[in-house]
């Protein structure tokens, strides 16, 4: 999720599609915005309400210097587990 | 064209239902007014650009309720609690015996008025003797309890009539306080309001369910508005939703300056209460703070 807005700011539906379009599947509003809710309860992002181009009001959510701090750590961690499982699976292939 | 109207305008009942829905939840779990409009606004947009139905999108309203709520956490209610005013329950060295059994030994409790205490401990351990003993309707083996005000007390069963309808209850108990009938019924009907229940058209009490039989006790319990609340496992039959109210109920009547006692098996809530009182058999009974 956070990842999703190091791009830009971005509402909760167009969050779900987009991570959805990266192939994590279909994320229904129900669990989508009580994550939103707890990121922005523990300062990883803000939000603001805002009229979009044309369509109705919508709450954007933009990432925190500590939200951005979170993730760079997030994704070092990551990192280093699949490089570990990916090693691993190597080994399989190769035999 | 026609096919079209007709189906945004099925879709917007169907959501605006939904909504309401979650709004009424949302509030019944304490969410602060401002932060509900805000889920429930967002809910909408979210509706309206992926034109998913409701349930299909967020699930039913009051589990998604419940997730909003535990997002947020709890309210913080304690904040700007004023401090708790004078003692409205005193009792100390409480001792029971059935037979040769005894069920309380030595047992002290105090609550101010402002103050929820719960009693709790396993089946057996004389909860509901010492609640009936606070409310004088058992006599202590030794032990003295003080009541400064007036009292309201909710059994565990039993305390409707029969053949009585919910409105004849509460002139019967209006009356025993000194309320006029139009009073009664008022107060009645806008205390079983905050348990989500209407009375108005109600049968008779032994036609109703238990949950909504404990309903009419706990109503009868707070007419009146008496100092002092004795309340014994009054959420017997309550589904989720009344059992939430309930608490809020309590709440409310504490920031009201009552004093309450509530005998509880169930423990989820005793980080909102100021006294616990433990009656499972130690070697000494003690008093947490």
């Amino acid at each position: 999720m956070l990842a999703a807005l190091v791009r830009r700011e971005s509402y909760g539906y167009e969050l779900a599609q987009s991570l959805d379009a990266a192939g994590l599947g279909p994320i229904r509003g129900g669990t989508l915005y009580p994550v939103l809710l707890r990121l922005q309860r523990t300062g990883m992002v803000t939000a603001q309400w805002r009229e979009g181009e044309a369509g109705p009001a919508r709450k954007y959510y933009r990432i925190t210097e500590s939200g951005g701090e979170v993730l760079r750590r997030t994704a070092a961690d990551w990192e280093s587990f699949a490089g570990g499982v990916s090693a691993i699976l190597r080994e399989v292939a190769a035999r | 064209m026609n096919d079209a109207t007709n189906d945004v305008r099925e879709h917007a009942g169907e959501h605006d239902a939904w909504l309401a829905a979650l709004d009424g939840e949302l509030r019944r779990r304490g969410i602060e007014p401002g932060l509900a409009r805000h889920v429930v606004a967002e809910a909408a947009a979210h509706l309206r650009d992926s034109r998913q139905p409701p349930l299909a999108a967020f699930g039913r309203p009051d589990v998604y309720a419940a997730a909003v709520a535990d997002s947020v956490g709890e309210p913080v209610s304690g904040a700007r609690r004023p401090p708790p005013g004078p003692v409205r329950l005193e009792a100390r060295g409480i001792v029971k015996r059935y037979r040769r059994r005894p069920v309380l030994a030595g047992v002290d409790l105090t609550v101010r008025a402002g103050q929820i205490a719960a009693i709790v401990g396993a089946n057996g351990c004389g909860k509901s003797t010492l609640l009936r003993i606070c409310a004088g309707m058992v006599s202590p083996d030794r032990g003295r309890v003080h009541v400064h005000g007036t009292l309201g007390y909710c059994p565990q069963d039993g305390g409707t009539s029969e053949f009585l309808v919910p409105d004849e209850h509460f002139v019967l108990v209006g009356a025993g306080r000194g309320m006029g009938r139009a009073a009664a019924v008022g107060a009645g009907r806008a205390h079983a309001a905050a348990l989500d229940w209407n009375p108005a058209g109600a049968g008779q009490a032994r036609l109703l369910s238990g949950g909504t039989r404990q309903k009419l006790n706990l109503v009868m319990a707070g007419l009146g508005d008496p100092d002092v609340l004795l309340l014994d496992e009054p959420y017997q039959g309550f589904d989720r939703g009344a059992y939430v109210d309930f608490w809020h109920q309590l709440w409310r009547w504490r920031d009201a300056g009552k004093a309450i006692v509530v005998v509880t098996h169930l423990l989820d809530r005793l980080d909102r209460v100021d006294t616990v009182l433990d009656l499972t058999p130690v070697p000494e009974p003690e008093i947490r703070a």
